[in-house]
């Protein structure tokens, strides 16, 4: 690759969130939400977070464009750990990280037309002028496959498929760098949900833009990213390059996560890995290594010592004892 | 010789909004064999989950069924049945299973006392017996520690042992046929995996047949024998599941077929349906309801809707272009396709 410029580097990322109790509502126990993971995101990659609900994937978007604070840890983008910024000179910076959310019910306003919802975000880190605004509103919406005359529409008037092309319009008409994208085609139909994986991957060579994708569809994933994180219980399991994660994954729970994706064709028949019990609760996480509980091959030494998350092959990452020996 | 269990003939259901009425399942027959798993795909809006309402007979008020019947074990006509004799056969012959396990259970009763709700309706026995009946269920559906489970109130009770509990309660009473409604769209892969490995053991045990409605191909794959797919109420393509993923002839099931399976293979554009799907005013319009998506529309799918036509004895596909009895047509379908 040419290009290995990071943009975004994660550094131990916490974030806890409290639970409070009592009348005085002090925190009596924290939900860890993330509890220290750390990745990094070249210029023009996509970098996918998977894991089931609850594991703390868009926890972790989240805190990155900080609409939760981070407990601890480091964010760097372009270097510079953007934790450290003052609201005042984050927001500045905000045009350069945009969201793209699963639901796009909910997260457009109802009541704005198309044009007022993209306008918005323009008038809002005063880029330019209402007029050149507009010029740029229609640019956008042709780009993302809307029609001139849709944008005086409101967003009830829209499918879902389009509804979700709103969404991507305004997160992209700021030009931003990092795009993260929250399920964003989790909600759509299989036949819309590929129009919008075709449009976000051309938007993505055209504009140069980089991913953040978080999604629990280990098949759309597979599609889209260059490089692949598996989260448990806010923890980062495994990491690696797409093509190594999918053919020769190391992780038991990597492993079974993968067996258990339905199979599109029926005359193969592949052995699976049915994992036993559900996902503990993030209050009340188990000693040791937080799959444990539901790894087919948990041992003694699992129990009592974390696994370190560690390097074993080049560029793929793993937290788990059974590759410790390597070492 | 596989004998039917249940029979839809020509089944349309119709709503209204303002007084206006379009056809949102349209002139749909199927048949599902005993002991058969019957797996019925589609997007949101095709129709699948309003046919397994009609079945059971609960369509909400706006819609109503307009055409056909629906046999059950060729003796039964679900759509002529009183509210009340209806009543016998859900739950006891006909159970369902709900995408949402928590707004399917109250949250205000004890699991023990829900799921003896069901028994205290359809059968006699006594408390004591029904206890045990409902251990011994739980215990079927693999929790591990039953007893503790009845007192449980379904908000203490994860997603995975909801659904469970949900599967418990349709299996009590050993019905027939088991309509399972996007039974694991709202569940994670590894829990998914879980339940329908579940659903399938349970089933054989007790001989039922499943109506799996979903929009995952995936799922059809792994759990069904035969597939019916739903595009805007209509059942445009039947097959066996093999017949089905192999050749698929309905320019729908293929275009849904090549969008999962071009899903991972980087070096090509995702295959997709251009287009949305239709509304129900759209509905109303004569001619097949795919034509306007159809990457091989002709003049005659805009004018006539289409019969279903024969491709071979177990596989049917409502599509102008297999009018000629499929086989020739389809190796010109092919070659189109190939030439894309």
């Amino acid at each position: 690759m040419s290009t290995t410029n990071i943009l975004l580097k994660v550094n131990n990322l916490k974030k806890y969130f409290p639970q409070k109790s009592g009348v005085l509502k002090r925190p009596k126990n924290f939900v860890r939400a993330v509890d220290g993971i750390s990745f990094e995101i070249n210029e023009e990659e996509t970098f996918s977070l998977v894991g089931e609900s609850g594991c703390g994937k868009s926890t972790t978007g989240r805190s990155i464009l900080r609409l939760h604070e981070p407990t601890s840890g480091e964010i760097l983008y372009n270097g510079k750990n953007i934790l450290n910024y003052s609201t005042r000179d984050f927001r500045k910076l905000r045009k350069d990280l945009q969201m793209i959310f699963q639901d796009p019910y909910s997260s457009l306003n109802p009541r704005m037309t198309v044009k007022k919802l993209l306008m918005e975000p323009l008038l809002t880190h005063n880029i330019c002028t209402k007029k050149e605004a507009e010029e740029r509103i229609i640019a956008i919406a042709d780009k993302v496959g809307l029609a001139k005359e849709q944008i005086n529409r409101h967003p009830h008037e829209f499918s879902g498929g389009q509804r979700q092309r709103i969404g991507i319009a305004r997160a992209l008409v700021l030009n931003p760098k990092v795009v993260i994208l929250d399920e964003a085609v989790s909600a759509l139909d299989v036949s819309i949900q590929a129009q919008i994986l075709n449009l976000l991957i051309e938007l993505q060579e055209e504009l140069k833009l980089t991913y953040l994708f978080i999604s629990h569809d280990l098949n759309v994933v597979r599609h889209v990213s260059d490089r692949v994180g598996v989260m448990y219980l806010g923890q980062m399991m495994e990491m690696a390059k797409t093509e190594e994660l999918y053919s020769d994954p190391l992780h038991p729970y990597t492993k079974s996560l993968l067996s258990a994706i339905p199979s599109s064709d029926p005359t193969e028949k592949k052995e699976r890995i049915i994992l036993q019990g559900d996902v503990p609760d993030p209050s009340n996480p188990p000693s040791g290594c937080p799959f444990r509980l539901r790894c087919p091959m948990a041992h003694e030494r699992c129990k009592v010592e974390e696994p370190m998350y560690q390097e074993v092959k080049d560029n793929h990452w793993v937290a788990c004892h059974l590759y410790n020996e390597i070492n | 010789m596989m004998s039917t269990l249940l029979d839809i003939k020509d089944l349309s259901v119709d709503v209204t909004i303002d007084k206006q009425e379009f056809n949102v399942v349209n002139n749909l027959s199927l048949r599902i064999d005993k002991k058969q798993k019957y797996g019925i795909v589609g997007e949101s809006g095709s129709g699948k989950s309003l046919t397994s309402l009609s079945i059971l007979n609960l369509l909400p008020d706006v819609l109503h069924v307009s055409n056909g019947h629906i046999m059950l074990d060729q003796t039964i006509n679900l759509t002529k049945l009183s509210k009340k004799e209806m009543l016998n056969i859900r739950g006891n012959e006909i159970s369902i299973i709900f995408q949402e396990p928590m707004t399917a259970l109250d949250p205000l009763f004890t699991i023990e006392h829900q799921i003896s709700e069901v028994l205290k309706f359809h059968e006699k026995y006594t408390k004591k017996e029904m206890k045990q009946l409902i251990i011994d269920m739980l215990d079927k559906v693999g929790f591990s520690r039953p007893k503790q489970i009845l007192k449980s109130y379904p908000h203490q009770l994860s997603g995975g042992m909801r659904q469970r509990v949900m599967i418990a309660m349709a299996l009590i009473c050993k019905p027939k046929l088991l309509i399972a409604d996007e039974p694991t769209t709202a569940l994670d892969v590894t829990i998914q995996a879980q339940i329908l490995d579940l659903m399938n053991a349970l089933t054989e045990d007790y001989d039922t047949s499943i109506l799996m409605i979903t929009h995952d191909l995936g799922v059809i794959a792994e759990t069904c024998e035969r597939v019916a797919v739903m595009y805007a109420g209509t059942l445009v393509e039947e097959a066996s599941v093999q017949e089905l993923f192999k050749n698929p002839t309905h320019p729908y099931s293929v275009g849904l077929l090549d969008s999962v399976k071009s899903l991972g293979d980087r070096t090509k554009k995702l295959y997709s349906i251009p287009g949305n799907v239709p509304t129900p005013a759209q509905l109303n319009e004569s001619g097949c309801r795919f034509a306007s998506r159809c990457s091989h529309v002709m003049d005659i799918c805009r004018k006539q809707d289409p019969p279903q036509f024969v491709i071979n004895d177990d596989h049917k596909s409502k599509c102008w272009l297999y009018k000629d009895g499929g086989k020739k047509n389809n190796e010109h379908y092919q070659h189109t396709i190939e030439s894309k």
